[in-house]
């Protein structure tokens, strides 16, 4: 059997891979994307089973830049613009060769050109898994729980080393009024965090000790966070009897983690400065209080003060010579007025009496019977001549009325000669001539008879 | 005021009443003189609570409450 040196098998090696892959394009997904200073990019592109290392040299992004046009070798279309700015979890097109590193025994694709292939796995797999559970109501505001102020009993379900539980304590040490904080530790990353990270929140839970949970990591590529982005946790946060605090990684990522969780924190400092208030404010409050407590004291013992001074004016009014004194004065009072008043009832009583004798007097006394005579005497006088005056005149009247009677009879014209004609045939007194023909008969009215004619015409 | 278990939050609660309820100004005097000696005795209770409060960091495995130790690395995990 052959031994090797691993310089001879490298190199071996070295020479059938890049002979066997001069030229190759690859498929998958960025991951682990680092940019050192020197401007070369590194990354590791993925199809979730396996990893490819890329070294992308500073020479080779410049291809197509500043104007220049270069040949897309997978579709010989001319292109220009500057190079593609990687992002992890996209889904991209590597051409290049393959290439050994013989100093750390590592194989690499060395690209030449790396193209966008639209939105990444990962990146897939979050929004239809943030889209189902969304439909399952694991996001609704109506079920998550309010988080308690100043706990005493905290569980933190994250990795018991590095940075996340350091901060998190860090923050802890100086907030709030002494709790203690129990850690359950779990691995959160890698194919195995999302059933440690379920397991250890449902510990917390049959536990039934914290009155919150708190679930935190450091910030990672979107591939180290994914655990937070599993249907798994998902789970055991939704099943969560008591409220939940998630933060992880940076200010801008989210996990499905995030949207389930009672809170959502930026980041695992976030978590512990939501939980407590800090402790110099806690004094300040205490001071304040202090202050209050003072000053509303003081105010206190000051309103006692004026109602004891109201009280001992009032116990000296109450006492009982004041009170003899009061009542021989009010008594005097009273005397003086009585008097008066009776005074008043005599006086007006006599006037009374004095009025209704006149009164009296006047309507039945010798006065009034003599003025009653003269009144009878005058009356009989008004009378006797009343009915003179009325004789007198009544006479007069009937005397004018005979003579105006006299006046008015037809007939008496007659006695002094005049005469009344009538027309026979009209029986009409004659007043004109025009009122009769030759031949017509009359009639003359005299004093003692009657004369009938005929009207000639000479 | 006997120490007794209150916590820090029960015993400012207790502060606060016994501020309002003075203020408020018609206790008898006892009570009112009372309330204050036990409101002073709160507040420096508070005081000295705060100053000596520390949290206990505990680490469950297999079952077992027990201390925890944090490594004191110099890397943070986020920017706050």
């Amino acid at each position: 059997m052959k031994i090797f040196s691993v310089t001879d098998i490298t190199r071996a090696v070295k020479d059938v891979l890049e002979t066997e892959f001069p030229f190759i394009w690859v498929r998958g997904q960025v991951t682990n994307l680092a940019r050192p200073a020197s401007g070369h990019i590194y990354f590791t592109i993925t199809d979730g089973d396996a990893g490819l290392s890329v070294v992308w040299f500073k020479g080779n992004q410049r291809a197509g830049g500043d104007g220049e046009e270069s040949v897309n070798p997978l579709t010989g279309e001319i292109e220009s613009g500057g190079p593609l700015e990687l992002e992890d979890g996209m889904e991209v097109l590597v051409a290049g060769h393959m290439n050994v590193y013989p100093p750390r025994g590592v194989y690499q694709l060395v690209a030449e050109l790396v193209q966008e292939q639209g939105v990444g796995d990962l990146k897939l797999a979050f929004e239809a898994m943030k889209r189902k559970l969304a439909e399952k109501g694991y996001f609704a505001e109506d079920r998550k729980m309010e988080i308690p102020r100043s706990p005493k009993r905290v569980a933190v379900v994250t990795a018991p080393t590095g940075a996340a539980i350091r901060d998190f304590l860090k923050i802890a040490e100086v907030r709030g009024t002494g709790a203690e904080i129990r850690i359950y530790p779990t691995l959160v990353q890698g194919d195995f965090a999302p059933g440690q990270i379920a397991q250890a929140l449902d510990l917390v839970y049959d536990d039934n000790w914290a009155e919150v949970v708190v679930l935190i990591r450091g910030g990672g590529s979107l591939e180290d966070l994914w655990a937070f982005n599993t249907e798994q946790v998902a789970d055991a946060l939704f099943r969560s009897t008591i409220p939940v605090v998630c933060g992880i990684g940076h200010e801008v990522d989210f996990s499905i983690a995030d949207y389930v969780a009672d809170k959502r924190v930026a980041t695992p400092s976030h978590a512990a400065q939501e939980l407590w208030p800090r402790r110099e404010i806690l004094m300040q409050t205490v001071d304040e209080l202090e202050g209050s407590l003072v000053r509303s004291f003081e105010n206190y013992l000051n309103i006692r003060e004026s109602q004891l001074e109201t009280l001992q004016k009032g116990l000296s009014w109450l006492s009982p010579a004041q009170r003899i004194e009061r009542l021989q004065a009010s008594f005097a009072e009273e005397g003086q007025r009585l008097s008066r008043v009776a005074d008043k009832f005599v006086t007006a009583k006599d006037t009374e009496a004095l009025s209704l004798s006149h009164r009296l007097n006047f309507a039945f006394g010798g006065e009034r019977i003599k003025r009653m005579e003269h009144d009878l005497s005058g009356l009989q006088g008004r009378l006797t001549r009343a009915a003179d005056i009325f004789l007198k005149d009544k006479l007069a009247e009937f005397e004018n009325a005979s003579t105006s009677l006299r006046v008015l009879d037809p007939e008496s014209p007659l006695e002094r000669g005049y005469s009344l004609v009538t027309v026979e045939k009209s029986g009409k007194f004659l007043r004109s001539p025009e009122e009769v023909a030759d031949g017509d008969a009359i009639r003359v009215r005299v004093k003692s008879g009657e004369v009938r004619a005929r009207v000639t015409s000479e | 005021m006997k120490k007794d278990n209150k916590t820090f939050e029960e015993r400012l609660d207790r502060l606060k009443a016994i501020v309002s309820a003075l203020e408020q100004g018609d206790l008898p005097l006892e009570e009112g003189v009372a309330l204050f000696k036990e409101g002073r005795i709160l507040s420096k209770e508070c005081a000295t609570q705060l100053e000596k409060a520390r949290n206990e960091v505990k680490i469950v495995t297999d079952g077992e409450v027990k201390d925890f130790e944090v490594d004191t690395e110099e890397d943070t995990a986020d920017d706050s």
